[in-house]
């Protein structure tokens, strides 16, 4: 197998193991957002008013 | 306006990003890790950027929902790229610089794509959706990226001490981000996980900082007795 081909399979193997663990870990959030970047106090979102 | 231990956290956590920055110029290290000093440096100035908008507008304004979003993005990918950086620390010497170039571009467009699938049905502003989600999914891609440089690390039996502290504390913080992920799932009280994500971020420049100062380029560690079980 080429290096080419092996850095293919395991960016693909990375990003499939990625999103794996996030779909296991926010499965049950209830919609809630959480940013860990930079320090800065998160944004108050407004609810839009229902019909 | 955000209550006064975030404010707190906000500012500590930004003077630790100078704090970085200014280790790595006295330790004459700065160019050794360019991209992690500029992912530090874009940190403080999207700090400024946010601080004024959230002065102009305030906390429920779409100016700085937008303004954090964004900029939340831009620095996620500066992380990222400051965590292909490290890789090539590690793997340069044995001449895998281009497979790691393609590998991290490959990652990010396959990030870009899943994260526009994901949110290509939503009703709202599809580029904020967008800026958010790549951005949370970065943030696992960088964690599983960590993981695997920790074990090269271990594999390759890497010995230079600011190295490895490097890439043990940004596993230690991309693993406390994941767990506070998962916090959410228990936790009622939101704002308790919103000061423990303001730590955090306030933690990962403290730690690097220390590493700066405490060890030279030169310092040497044996990786083994760190995973080493105590018997």
């Amino acid at each position: 197998m080429s290096r080419k081909l092996g850095t293919l399979v395991l960016a693909m193997g990375i990003l499939v193991g990625a999103m794996g663990l996030k779909t296991v870990l926010t499965a049950k959030t209830k919609g809630t957002v959480l940013m860990a970047n930079n320090p800065a106090p998160f944004p108050t979102i407004k609810q839009k008013p229902k019909p | 306006m955000p209550g006064s231990v975030a404010n707190f956290l906000w500012c500590l956590g930004t003077l630790f990003e100078l704090c970085f920055v200014v280790c790595s110029l006295v330790r004459k290290s700065f160019g050794r890790y360019f991209f992690l000093n500029l992912y530090f440096i874009l940190s403080v100035l999207v700090s400024a950027a946010r601080f004024l908008t959230l002065n102009s507008y305030g906390q429920e304004s779409d100016q700085y929902t937008y303004t954090y979003f964004y900029t939340d993005a831009l620095l996620t990918l500066g992380l990222f790229v400051a965590l292909i950086s490290l890789y090539s620390h590690v793997f340069g010497e044995l001449g895998f610089s281009k497979q790691i170039r393609f590998g991290a571009v490959l990652l990010l467009l396959g990030t870009a794509a899943f994260s526009y699938g994901v949110v290509r049905q939503s009703e709202g502003r599809l580029a904020t959706s967008f800026a958010y989600e790549l951005s949370q999914n970065l943030y696992f891609v960088g964690l599983v990226l960590t993981y695997i440089l920790w074990g090269a690390v271990l594999k390759l039996r890497e010995a230079r001490t600011r190295l490895v502290q490097i890439i043990l504390a940004l596993g230690l913080y991309f693993s406390a981000y994941a767990a506070s992920y998962a916090l959410l799932n228990l936790a009622d009280k939101y704002a308790v996980i919103q000061y423990l994500s303001q730590l955090l971020a306030c933690l990962l420049p403290l730690s690097l900082s220390i590493t700066m100062l405490r060890h030279t380029e030169d310092s040497r560690i044996a990786t083994a007795p760190l995973v080493a079980v105590q018997r």
